[in-house]
């Protein structure tokens, strides 16, 4: 799955770079990105959400 | 001016973001030394070069609020997921950590550190900041601003390679324990261990109860001791003075005939028949070491009296017919002349750690507290902790077994670390531990870590503590009565 999200972020780059005009789609593909980074932080630590220290 | 100076700093920001942190752990660390990412690291890794693209995409679309409002989440999660990375190894010893290190810290702890400078910067840059900055077209980039694109562009092919490598395409996903990298598709290992069902959960492994009686089983015949013997109780009372609270723990000081009886706050002084009480305070258990509720007590050397809560902190108090009321105002909600606080803090535990206590016992022969773990909804270990009195350290920690010339015989797969033990006393190298889970009376053998003995008491109501007097033991419940056994 980051070998998705980083393609997606190559080709987030590429149009913010080379195909300026399609601002829209480079930003939806850029919060698709947050989201899977999101996702995928929390899936992988979902046994214990919050930092595992005392509290 | 400041216009081209607010960009060039961008630009050089993303540059460095994309080289150092990204590119070097994908180019020199991944490709060269070997270094594979976590599932962990690739996200932290992953949110630094999302913050690198949002920061390509103010160059060029100027800084709009949404990605000004973007890049300040994906960092502030960033420093979250430092954190919560950092934290699964920030207790450990000196030099211990996961995976790579690099100056002295391992890579998870400079992701927190690459966040915090990136959630800096951008205050900076939203200092810089005007509103005529705001772009409507897109903006052409100067060539530094083009090379920090194509750096980027570089850094992120190369990290793709790596995940490809090391986590595989879709839906394969990071590891918690990864391979080292190679360029050799022999060597490559795709996983879907992190897609398979686990519960979902806030705290993890540190949610764990506070200790409570409510539920605990009291028959001595469903104990995991097959046939344990009966002793009888050979006078019961009640405590002749009144107490805020239920008493907590029990013990006895020969030197000056007084009993002590801790409760979830208060210390008592009392007469040696338990009628009288001669002096007593209730501990402000906050705002300093958390003391929580007092477990055990005991008596330690020169008149010393020790609480020690369920959490392990302690207090150490003398008595002290002059101690000054106003002084004292700090550490006692009420009575404070008698009684002086000496010190306050914890004790720290290995085999404990992830566990409460309910007793606590002193042991004159070796100058040393013991304290005993009770079970709890995530551990289920019974544990003796031996904390040296000079220093208050732990000095030994183990579990129990059975003696082999006690006669005593457990239960099929039954184990002693079923008992909950809530009071304990020490004498002549033993200690009697008294469990409130099948009010047995347990006899230890501090030497060789055995139970050599262990006894069913009828008529017990959740007892919290016991204190040895002489030949007798006094063990106290939760409702202020004693019940008297003999020592055997």
């Amino acid at each position: 799955m980051e070998f998705l999200n980083l393609v997606v972020i190559f080709a987030t780059a590429y149009l913010v770079l080379r195909k300026p005009e399609k601002e829209r789609t480079a930003f939806r593909l850029l919060v698709f990105s947050v989201l899977l980074m999101v996702f995928l932080f929390s899936m992988a630590t979902r046994t214990g959400l919050l930092p595992g220290v005392n509290y | 001016m400041r216009r081209n100076a607010l960009y060039s700093t961008l630009a050089l920001a993303v540059l460095l973001l994309a080289v150092i942190p990204i590119g070097v752990a994908v180019f020199l660390l991944g490709f060269i030394y070997g270094d594979s990412p976590c599932v962990m690291c690739w996200e932290q890794r992953i949110g630094m070069a999302l913050v690198a693209l949002i920061g390509l995409f103010v160059l060029r679309y100027g800084p709009k609020p949404k990605y000004i409002g973007l890049a300040v989440l994906v960092a502030a999660w960033g420093v979250f997921m430092g954190i919560r990375h950092t934290g699964m190894h920030a207790a450990r010893d000196v030099g211990q950590g996961f995976s790579a290190e690099i100056l002295g810290a391992h890579t998870y702890t400079w992701a927190l550190f690459i966040y915090w400078v990136c959630v800096a910067t951008m205050g900076v840059l939203l200092l810089m900041t005007k509103k005529e900055d705001i772009e409507d077209e897109p903006r052409t980039l100067t060539p530094l601003e083009s090379l920090a694109g194509v750096v980027f562009l570089v850094v992120i092919a190369g990290n793709i390679v790596q995940a490809f490598a090391s986590t595989g395409p879709p839906p394969f996903m990071g590891q918690g324990d990864p391979v080292r990298f190679s360029f050799a598709p022999s060597h490559w290992v795709w996983s879907l261990d992190e897609w398979s069902p686990a519960p979902i959960s806030l705290r993890g492994r540190w949610a764990i109860d506070k200790p409570s009686l409510e539920a605990v089983p009291v028959d001595p015949v469903s104990g995991p001791i097959a046939r344990v013997p009966v002793i009888p109780v050979k006078q019961q009372f009640t405590i002749g003075f009144p107490i805020a609270g239920t008493p907590t723990d029990l013990a006895y000081d020969p030197a000056t005939a007084q009993f002590l009886v801790t409760t979830q706050r208060g210390i008592y002084l009392a007469d040696e028949t338990l009628a009288k009480m001669n002096r007593y305070t209730v501990v402000d258990v906050g705002f300093s070491v958390d003391l929580g509720r007092f477990g055990g007590g005991a008596f330690l050397d020169k008149g010393a009296v020790l609480a020690v809560g369920e959490n392990k902190s302690y207090v150490l108090l003398r008595p002290n017919d002059k101690a000054d009321a106003g002084a004292n105002f700090r550490y006692f909600l009420e009575s404070f002349d008698k009684f002086d606080e000496m010190s306050r803090s914890r004790f720290g535990t290995v085999r404990a750690r992830m566990m409460y206590v309910m007793s606590a016992a002193y042991d004159p022969a070796t100058n040393s507290i013991y304290t005993v773990t009770v079970p709890n909804n995530k551990v289920k270990r019974l544990v003796l902790s031996r904390f040296d009195r000079r220093d208050m350290t732990l000095s030994e920690e183990f579990s129990l077994t059975v003696g082999a010339a006690s006669g005593l015989e457990l239960s099929g797969e039954r184990t002693l670390d079923e008992f909950v033990v809530t009071g304990a006393t020490i004498a002549d190298g033993r200690m009697y531990a008294i469990s409130a889970a099948y009010n047995t009376l347990l006899t230890i053998d501090l030497a060789t870590h055995t139970v050599i003995a262990a006894h069913a008491i009828p008529g017990l109501a959740r007892p919290t503590g016991i204190a040895v007097k002489g030949d007798d033991l006094y063990i106290v419940g939760e409702n202020g009565v004693i019940w008297v056994v003999g020592r055997e």
